[in-house]
């Protein structure tokens, strides 16, 4: 299973990364909603750590739908979905390989958000340690839910808004988790209920880990 | 050891059937395909031949009866209307991919043998996007090559295809045969394919039209009389 997932991932992301494709517009995107937030702030006056919590998983949660859209448009072109249905590879694989594949460029796109966060919003991270917990805890939950329904939309006319309307609702405990959790890094508290909100996003991780090892092989496999 | 292919049943339809809504495509149809024969599948447009060639390929599933795969994935290939390919990956870089898919790690030299054969070794580190539909289906078929099929799907392969690059794709079919392989193919072209073919399975679309009776006939290709059930 490692080897085709690897696989998949390995081309994904040379084929985002030499395109551009969904990477630049999620990178755009979110550097935008940091800029256009910042603006909100009176002269002088500092967006509150969970402010601007909010505002970075928001403009991570908008970038994961534009990378998930990109990863499977890539087969969208030349009916590759076929191939990769046909290929010996389980179908695990393929939601591994996208999810792997995403994780990446999410993180790539939040190595542009957090200094833009810093710069923009008047924050400092001050608990690497938990910052760096929370962002590959959270991130996996985005990308394990992003990859299974990003297959769910696959193929659809509209996929970029039925992505969003099915996705985001789905994502609002995680994103609460990661709100808090980011809040203490930024003012430099640990949150109330800490452990809680860390168990949330990790219970969050194994649901939606587990839900879409099951149902996708049922949403990619459909027929055309 | 894994014993030979040839004389071994491959593929068998239980009395397969697939409905559109309430529309019969094709129903109860029943065939044992052996090792080593070309079956060619013809009938008019709309069918239902490539929606057979894909239900026997495990891509859509039937509305009635079985299709029982004595063939694993890993020597199953598919060539059809979509090339599969990533365009903008090079054409060496789209073998390498799907070898990797199917669990193979072949060598770069292997890789560029197989583009050899199939006249593509000067397009090796050109990419995909930029071939020709003769090129392209050059390409794709050198990603079924790599897998050494023993069970090989044909969906019109010879769209687009000129007269050297159709040379290579009767050769590649002819060797697959010799090796053992079951390659089911779809064709349009019957006076020019019959006589590369074992075995031919004519659908006449629903469940009425042909001469038996059921919108499909089966039976040696040498039997075979187009006008009768096309």
């Amino acid at each position: 299973m490692l080897r085709p997932t690897l696989t998949l991932a390995r081309k994904d992301l040379k084929l985002m990364a030499s395109g551009g494709q969904g990477l630049i517009q999620a990178a755009l995107l979110g550097l935008l909603l940091i800029f256009v937030f910042s603006l909100s702030r009176p002269a002088g006056e500092v967006v509150p750590a969970q402010g601007a919590a909010a505002i970075f998983w928001l403009a991570s949660a908008f970038g994961q739908v534009l990378v998930f859209n990109g990863l499977y448009s890539l087969e969208e072109l030349t009916g590759a979905r076929l191939g990769l249905l046909l290929s010996p590879a389980p179908r695990h694989a393929l939601w591994l390989g996208k999810a792997l594949a995403g994780f990446f460029l999410l993180l790539a796109c939040q190595v542009l958000f957090a200094p833009a966060v810093v710069v923009f919003l008047g924050q400092d991270i001050l608990d690497w340690p938990t910052w760096g917990l929370t962002v590959l805890v959270v991130d996996w939950g985005l990308v394990a839910l992003g990859s299974l329904l990003g297959a769910l939309a696959q193929g659809q006319a509209a996929r970029e808004s039925l992505l969003t309307v099915i996705l985001f609702p789905l994502l609002l405990p995680l994103l609460l988790s990661a709100i808090k959790l980011t809040a203490g890094v930024f003012s430099g508290q640990a949150p109330e209920g800490y452990e809680q909100w860390l168990g949330m996003a990790l219970a969050f991780d194994a649901l939606f880990s587990g839900a879409a090892i099951f149902l996708f092989p049922f949403v990619y496999g459909g027929e055309e | 050891m894994t014993p030979p292919l040839a004389h071994t049943m491959a593929l068998q339809l239980k009395r397969a059937g697939k409905f559109f809504g309430a529309r019969p495509v094709f129903k109860n149809i029943t065939c044992d395909l052996p090792a080593g024969q070309v079956l060619l599948v013809v009938g008019r447009n709309g069918a239902g031949k490539s929606t057979l060639l894909k239900a026997m390929a495990g891509l859509t599933p039937l509305s009635l009866g079985a299709v029982e795969r004595h063939v694993p994935l890993e020597r199953t290939a598919y060539l059809g209307h979509n090339t599969f390919l990533y365009h903008r990956l090079t054409a060496l870089e789209n073998l390498a991919f799907w070898a990797g898919m199917y669990g193979l790690s072949p060598s770069k030299d292997e890789l560029l043998e197989t583009l050899t054969r199939v006249g593509l070794a000067r397009a090796a580190y050109e990419q995909a996007g930029i071939f020709s539909r003769g090129m392209a289906q050059r390409l794709t078929l050198a990603r079924v090559l790599l897998v050494r099929p023993d069970l090989l799907f044909l969906d019109e392969p010879g769209t687009g295809l000129d007269t050297a690059s159709l040379a290579v794709l009767h050769r590649e079919i002819a060797q697959a045969r010799e090796r053992g392989a079951l390659v089911v193919w779809v064709s349009h072209q019957i006076s020019e394919d019959l006589a590369r073919a074992d075995l031919v399975l004519s659908l006449s679309g629903g469940a009425t039209g042909s001469t038996s009776g059921q919108g499909w006939s089966f039976g040696p290709a040498s039997a075979y009389v187009p006008e009768a059930s096309c």
